[in-house]
């Protein structure tokens, strides 16, 4: 740190860009926060525990957590594939990844609905299987798996293509096996981002509502997630739940998010910087 | 007037529809003009927009010479009628609901007696029926089929759509008032209720939403309001056949003046006017040429299905807060479909 004060354009920044933070973000949340723990802790303890609400949430993270595994391994090897080959359409490949963030997440569950539905080729053949995806558990990690598909590969890909191959190659020369040297010398220095992706995709996943509402089925004790609980609640009138149940999966994201910032920080620590 | 707390959520819905209900408009009011703010729930926009305000429009400019201009606005009953508690300034109230017209009662909006006429305050009828594939290949005509094993069946989620509990409240009341004599039957319309529910596939926001899932090919039925599908007709869309019930809900969906907005803006006359209209022959023709059934049962309306047998109305089953209570509540007959159904795997 210089030891000088200062500056006043850059206090002047400073206090901006704070207070941008406090009103964009802070601010809303924190009138959230108010409201749902306004009546007190064995209230919120009911709301959460009733039976509905408490499903919704379970399932939330349940989807979540199985759409996070997927994503942890396809992501890693989208992005070694990225990094490590060279093929015809690796660009237009590389294009397409982020196309899932563009797409309005309505549209998103709309196409899964007519690609997998019931009433198309795909949703009739993989029902008579006893697979029905849409409107079923599996329609909603789906929707996840779309809607998150960029994180993993994005936070991933910037990693492996800083790699030293050097100590790759010193340990193909000492006779390492490929799998012993991606377990031994690749992985340690690409789990923070893995890491970094699937967190991010978890806590994106927790609040998604639009692709997941159209394949979902919104069967209460059976698919309805927590997004479309609050927004259920809300429609009918009885916001205290829905604040509740937005407070778990806002604190459950904030908590995921603050961990990896420390593990992060941690990891900054090991390597001197 | 004390409204209590602003609802934040209403609040931003009410500032969102205020500034696009008018914006839809052309802007070119002239001292003369009268404006007549409605606040509609959803399923009526085409009756409205294309049949009654042009129509209305006619008569009011026959009679006093003055031309109306309409701001119009159209969303769930439910979001409609708290978009007007907190202060969304509708002057004439149209909901699907008499629930949530009463929401606007206790709010200090809309008189007590609103319903005191005839009509008990509705200026529509409709009934539940149940939409089903062409040459209906299940064989579909009453509730029960709709409990038979292997039928998709479709209608949206009473969470947030009015509709929803229009058309459970007939599964249920058709399954209560099956019983000899008159007398009622809980359990058989808790064990009804149930089947058909476990049938249900897909459960959407709204009732449009429910009729585009089942164009787009999911469900072997839809239980829809009968002027959705008569509406279809009219607009030149793929017809959806129905089967009335033996034993089916008869809509009513109700209008009122909301006095607060009247009073701010000094339209009285022509909002009682617009009221009155809504009730006229007229009026209600035209609400019957967009699939509504007319409130007056002295008026005629050809080419309608005719009435089923045991036709019923919320007020047979104690009326809209005793249906609130024993059916959609935590422990009502249609919340605890599902936590029997979990407690028994």
């Amino acid at each position: 740190m210089p030891a000088h004060p200062p500056s006043t354009p850059a206090l002047v920044l400073r206090a901006s860009t704070l207070a941008y933070l406090g009103v964009m973000v802070v601010l809303p949340l924190t009138a959230l926060a108010i409201q749902a723990t306004g009546a007190g802790p064995s209230s919120f303890v009911k709301a959460v525990l009733d039976p509905f609400a408490w499903h919704a949430l379970k399932l939330t993270f349940a989807t979540a957590g199985v759409m996070v595994a997927m994503n942890a391994v396809m992501g890693t090897a989208t992005a070694w594939v990225l990094v490590r080959y060279d093929f015809p359409g690796k660009g237009l490949m590389n294009a397409l990844i982020d196309l899932p963030f563009a797409v309005p997440t309505v549209v998103t569950g709309l196409m899964l609905v007519a690609l997998y539905g019931p009433s198309s080729v795909l949703g009739t053949i993989l029902g008579r299987a006893g697979l029905a995806v849409i409107y079923q558990q599996p329609g909603i990690v789906l929707a996840l798996l779309f809607v998150t598909y960029p994180f993993v590969i994005r936070s991933v890909q910037p990693v492996l293509m800083e790699i030293d191959r050097g100590e790759e190659e010193a340990a193909a020369t000492l006779g390492a096996k490929p799998w012993t040297i991606f377990r031994r010398v690749t992985f340690p220095t690409l789990y923070p981002s893995i890491l970094t992706g699937t967190a991010l995709a978890f806590s994106r996943a927790l609040g998604e509502f639009g692709s997941v509402v159209m394949v979902a089925g919104n069967r209460p004790l059976e698919t309805k997630t927590g997004p479309m609980y609050v927004f259920g609640e809300i429609e009918s009138g009885n916001r205290y739940p829905a604040m509740v149940v937005s407070a778990v999966l806002l604190a459950s994201s904030l908590a995921i998010l603050i961990a990896l910032n420390l593990i992060q920080r941690r990891r900054g620590g090991e390597h001197g910087e | 007037m004390r409204t209590g707390r602003a609802n934040p959520w209403v609040l931003l819905a009410a500032l969102t529809l205020g500034a696009l209900g008018p914006a839809c408009e052309p802007s070119g009011a002239s001292k003369g003009d009268d404006v007549l703010t409605l606040g509609a729930y959803s399923v009526v926009r085409e009756a409205f927009h294309d049949g009654l305000l042009p129509a209305f429009a006619k008569v009011w400019h026959a009679k006093t010479g003055h031309v109306v201009r309409f701001e119009e606005s159209y969303n769930g009953s439910g979001a409609q009628a708290r978009a007007i508690a907190s202060g969304f300034d509708a002057d004439v109230a149209v909901l699907s609901l008499e629930s949530d017209m009463d929401a606007l009662v206790k709010a200090g909006l809309v008189k007590e007696d609103w319903n005191a006429g005839p009509d008990r305050g509705n200026v529509t009828n409709s009934l539940v029926v149940i939409g089903y594939r062409d040459g209906n290949p299940k064989g579909l005509r009453d509730w029960p089929d709709l409990a038979r094993p292997g039928v998709a069946v479709l209608y949206p989620d009473p969470k947030t759509s009015g509709g929803a509990r229009w058309n459970i409240a007939a599964i249920w009341g058709a399954g209560l008032l099956s019983g000899e004599g008159g007398s009622q039957k809980p359990e058989a319309a808790r064990d009804l209720l149930a089947r058909v529910q476990a049938n249900v596939v897909n459960m959407d926001g709204s009732g449009r939403q429910s009729l585009a899932t089942f164009e787009r090919g999911t469900g072997d039925a839809v239980v829809t309001y009968e002027n959705e599908l008569l509406l279809r007709r009219k607009y030149g869309k793929a017809p959806i056949p129905y089967a009335t019930p033996e034993a089916t809900l008869r809509i009513e969906s109700p209008a009122a003046l909301v006095e607060t907005s009247v009073a701010r803006h000094g339209n009285r006359e022509v909002a009682e006017a617009f009221l009155a209209f809504l009730r006229s022959d007229q009026g209600q023709a035209i609400l019957a040429e967009y699939g509504f059934r007319p409130v007056n049962p002295q008026l005629e309306v050809a080419g309608l299905p005719s009435m089923p047998a045991k036709l019923f109305t919320i007020r047979d089953l104690g009326g809209w807060p005793a249906v609130k209570k024993t059916v959609f509540d935590a422990g009502g007959a249609w919340a605890s479909t599902f936590t029997r159904r979990a407690g028994g795997k």
